[in-house]
């Protein structure tokens, strides 16, 4: 099996040329993993902010307290009217009897009972309008505030747009930043593969004048560079998974990710970690090994 | 070789209008004085280079048409030993010319199989495991013929082989080529040493300024009429 023997070869070649400058190689391989630590940091990040804001999405996007005493009928033509809006999806009627309902049942969420003093408390009846899309909920808001019927708006649309520039701001800083890492560790593999390469001139010499194909020459550096790329995502990996599960449940309290979801995003996030580890690698080390080779034939 | 000429990028004329043709199982001397462009012809044999005019033919093949990715197939048909030897220092003997089958993805069984055999060819089966610098200058060059012939060349080619070594080791490595060559490999050897070109009264190619101006079978070093 020639192809058996050139994988061999190669990989074989490529991890003695790990080791043989193994400060080079560990420093490279070092740069990488900083590279994937922020890029992980970055997902996790990135992936609650959105996770928040699906949240937000699928709860309800505006609310309209009703008058007390609101006549029936008016209160179901008013219903009618709503569902007319565009971008609403449906609308569902909060008497106050249920909003005081929902109100025990987040203080019993929270562990205590809810206490009025004996007083007789009234909530407001209220609609709870689900839109379509989240950004009608401005006109939405807007046809309800100029409603006889309605005392008071409350929609979502600050808490949706804060949440969005945040994330918007993130991202950019983040993959900015990220890039820019990447860069250096792009120039560090190119320079550990030049060194490897400029270290083995002499047996490249005897190599062209003996007969090896290119690939021969060449494949052993490049896996040297993915070496150093998949050693990097390997350690992120770890060390990510260690730290996943104090972090999981604070993505379910604190972000709203959904359990499955969040259970899942870990064999995404190792995905991506090796995806970038290698292709990094991979990068490099042909650049280097491209460049050295045709100048020197 | 046909109507080849070399000149080199900075301008320099290395070879002008030099038609060879060495046949197969010859063993071939290159004359010259130093700068004469021997070693550049040797350059287009195993094309290192390729000649700015005319055309080279080496083993069924036209080297100037020839592509970058058919260049290694050419070597393995070339046996190619320089006076510097180019050894690797951290490999051993044996290691050395195995290297050249390894970097050529030989299978396993045959490396170990044949890398002894051209060990006892050449007189180092003792020394396979020393290295280079265990080994006198004779016994290095030794170990690079043997390299050179791991792929079982029809020809091999030596430029300035015993350029480093006294004279009976010089003896001995040209003895052990005249022994490949009567196995059936081509030989061309490039050299400056006239008492061996004198003794061994065979063909002789005589380059000077780039030009070939002798190609005399069974010849001394100089001319001699
Ligand atoms: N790469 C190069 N670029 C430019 N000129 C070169 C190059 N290589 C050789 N030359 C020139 O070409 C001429 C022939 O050189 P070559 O090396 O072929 O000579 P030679 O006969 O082998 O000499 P020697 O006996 O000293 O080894 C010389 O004048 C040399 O300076
Ligand atoms: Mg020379």
């Amino acid at each position: 099996m020639p192809f058996a023997r050139f994988i061999g070869f190669s990989i074989v070649r490529a991890w003695q040329g790990f080791w043989r400058n193994a400060m080079m190689s560990l420093a490279a391989t070092a740069t990488v993993i900083l590279m994937l630590v922020l890029l992980s940091g970055l997902l996790i990040v990135i992936a609650g902010l959105n996770s928040g804001l699906e949240f937000i999405e699928s709860k309800v996007a505006v609310t309209a307290q009703l008058q007390d005493d609101l006549p029936e009928a008016d209160r179901i033509e008013l219903i009618a009217d709503v569902e007319t809006q565009p971008g609403v999806a449906s609308v569902a009627y909060v008497s106050p009897e249920e909003a005081m309902e929902r109100l025990r049942a987040s203080y019993r969420e929270a562990g205590e009972e809810l206490d009025t003093g004996g007083a007789e408390i009234r909530l407001f009846a209220s609609l709870e309008i689900n839109l379509v899309d989240p950004n009608a909920s401005g006109d939405v808001g807007e046809f309800l505030a100029t409603h006889d019927d309605v005392v008071r708006v409350l929609t979502k649309q600050a808490e949706y747009d804060t949440l969005l520039g945040i994330i918007n701001v993130i991202r950019t800083v983040g993959l900015v930043g990220i890039g820019l890492v990447g860069l250096t560790v792009l120039f560090m593999i190119i320079n550990t593969i030049r060194i490897a390469v400029y270290s083995r001139a002499g047996e490249i010499e005897i190599m062209r004048l003996v007969g090896a194909s290119d690939s021969f020459i060449r494949w052993p550096f490049i896996l040297e560079g993915v070496l150093c790329g998949l050693i990097g995502a390997i350690v992120t990996i770890v060390l990510v998974a260690i730290v996943w599960d104090p972090i999981q449940p604070a993505m379910v309290t604190i972000f709203q990710m959904p359990t499955a979801v969040s259970a899942r995003f870990l064999t995404t996030l190792s995905v991506v970690l090796l995806a970038a580890g290698l292709g990094v690698g991979a990068l490099g080390s042909w650049i280097s090994v491209r460049s050295y080779l045709s100048a020197t034939h | 070789m046909v109507d080849v000429g070399m000149t080199y990028p900075n301008g320099k004329v290395a070879l002008a209008d030099v038609n060879v043709e060495i046949p197969n199982g010859d063993f071939v001397f290159l004359v010259g004085p130093s700068g004469a462009g021997k070693s550049t012809f040797i350059r287009l044999l195993i094309r290192e280079q390729v000649p700015t005019t005319g055309s080279v033919r080496v083993a069924g093949r036209d080297l100037v048409r020839m592509r970058r990715r058919q260049v290694p197939a050419l070597r393995r048909r070339i046996g190619i030993v320089f006076q510097d030897f180019r050894l690797l220092p951290s490999k051993t003997v044996a290691e050395n010319v195995a290297f050249a089958l390894d970097v050529t993805g030989a299978p396993r069984s045959h490396i170990r199989q044949r890398v002894p055999q051209l060990l006892s060819l050449v007189g180092l089966q003792d020394h396979a495991h020393h290295l280079p610098t265990q080994l006198s200058g004779g016994e290095q060059q030794r170990t690079a013929i043997a390299r050179a012939l791991v792929h079982a060349p029809t020809i091999l080619i030596a430029d300035e082989p015993t350029g480093n070594l006294d004279p009976v080791t010089s003896w001995e490595i040209i003895q052990l080529l005249i022994q490949i060559n009567e196995l059936g490999t081509t030989v061309l050897m490039a050299t400056h040493n006239q008492e061996i070109v004198n003794a061994m009264r065979r063909r002789v190619l005589a380059l000077e300024g780039g030009h070939l101006v002798r190609d005399e079978a069974a010849a001394a070093y100089e001319r001699e009429y």
